[in-house]
């Protein structure tokens, strides 16, 4: 039996040992991983979609990729965010769909600009993200795009025109450059009035940086 | 031979913390690289899964599968050598090497993104692989 229980000491020990190991490393990863290249206070040139009120004092700017899980875990918050803060918070969306690693993130971004050009950009921006799983990987996306057109209420012709519109395309590609002119990484990368905000910030954290902004104007 | 448990041990120990410390970073946003770039494409990208769950938690399974048998091994009855847990980890290490092999691939050229963590785990794989003694080698001839 004595033989047994050293390995199985060592074993369990070298386990636990790894997982603090882990925790810590991610600790201070957490610390340290802004991107040096990144500026700390950056301009965004505009040209996103705005949500909220025009005269908040607060803005948060997202660069997201409508295929992005991580993106599809923070738009609840994010509205909730909205509504918790109506009048002192508005949100300002960029494109940046990763088409590297998801092959349908520029497609699902042409039907967010699309359903744009009908006014409805946001209720469409809404319903990518909450029905991810359903054209995200599918290898032809369109038919669902235009299923969440027609629960829209879009006139479909329009919406399947503007799809494949150059001036869209070169819409989202202009975010795309400037996401890129600011070194940012991976979605959703998010800054407040300027400010970068860390990568790895939780939920709450960032609700107690919108109250310090906001108790700092 | 115990000298060389103790290092396949160590190492999968280091690979251990690797695919934990993946497991915790991964969907919990962008995840930078320090070395590489795109670690965050690789990690959220479709061959980062298999039917929902993520490949750390198999390569996590793997490590401490490894470093079991490595530990057993080192514990060993000197009268009563084991001579499975080597040849376990050197079959379970060359399949190892073979999915670290397919997935480097798939970072170079269908990604054409790097993440560090992984090619670490790949390395790690490798070496194991090396030191592991092959067991067909050690049989005594007829």
């Amino acid at each position: 039996m004595s033989k047994l229980l050293k390995p199985v000491v060592v074993i369990i020990l070298a386990v636990g040992v790894a997982a603090g190991a882990a925790v810590f490393l991610s600790r201070g990863a957490d610390k340290k991983t802004d991107n040096p290249n990144t500026p700390q206070h950056v301009e965004v040139k505009g040209g996103g979609h705005i949500r909220g009120s025009q005269n908040a004092q607060l803005t948060l700017v997202e660069f997201g990729d409508y295929e992005c899980p991580i993106c599809g875990a923070w738009h609840p918050f994010l509205k909730e965010l909205l509504n918790r803060y109506p009048q002192q918070l508005r949100l300002e969306f960029h494109h940046y769909p990763l088409v590297s690693v998801h092959r349908n993130a520029m497609a699902g971004a042409m039907a967010a600009e699309a359903a744009g050009e009908q006014g409805k950009y946001w209720e469409m921006h809404d319903a990518l993200l909450e029905h991810q799983n359903e054209w995200g990987e599918s290898p032809n996306p369109e038919p669902m795009f235009q299923g969440l057109a027609s629960r829209l209420g879009l006139d479909l012709n329009q919406f399947t025109q503007s799809l494949h519109s150059p001036a869209l395309q070169n819409k989202i590609l202009q975010d795309v450059t400037q996401a890129q002119d600011l070194h940012i990484e991976g979605t959703p990368t998010f800054f407040i009035n300027g400010e970068q905000i860390h990568p790895k910030l939780s939920m709450e954290d960032l609700v107690q940086l919108i109250d310090a902004h906001l108790r700092s104007k | 031979m115990k000298v060389r448990s103790v290092l396949i041990a160590c190492l999968a120990f280091v690979g251990m913390v690797d695919a934990l410390y993946l497991s915790i970073e991964r969907n919990a946003g962008p995840i930078p690289c320090h070395v590489t770039h795109g670690c965050t494409d690789v990690l959220t990208s479709k061959y980062s899964e298999i039917a929902g769950v993520p490949l750390s938690w198999f390569g996590l399974l793997f490590y401490i599968t490894i470093m079991s048998l490595m530990v057993f091994k080192a514990f060993e009855d000197v009268e009563h050598p084991l001579n499975l847990p080597l040849a376990a980890v050197f079959y379970l290490t060359g399949a190892g090497l073979v999915v670290s092999a397919l997935l480097v691939g798939i970072q170079a050229f269908i990604l054409k993104a790097f993440c560090e963590y992984c090619l670490l785990s790949a390395a790690l794989v490798l070496t194991m692989f090396l030191l592991a003694p092959n067991p067909g080698r050690h049989k005594h001839p007829q």
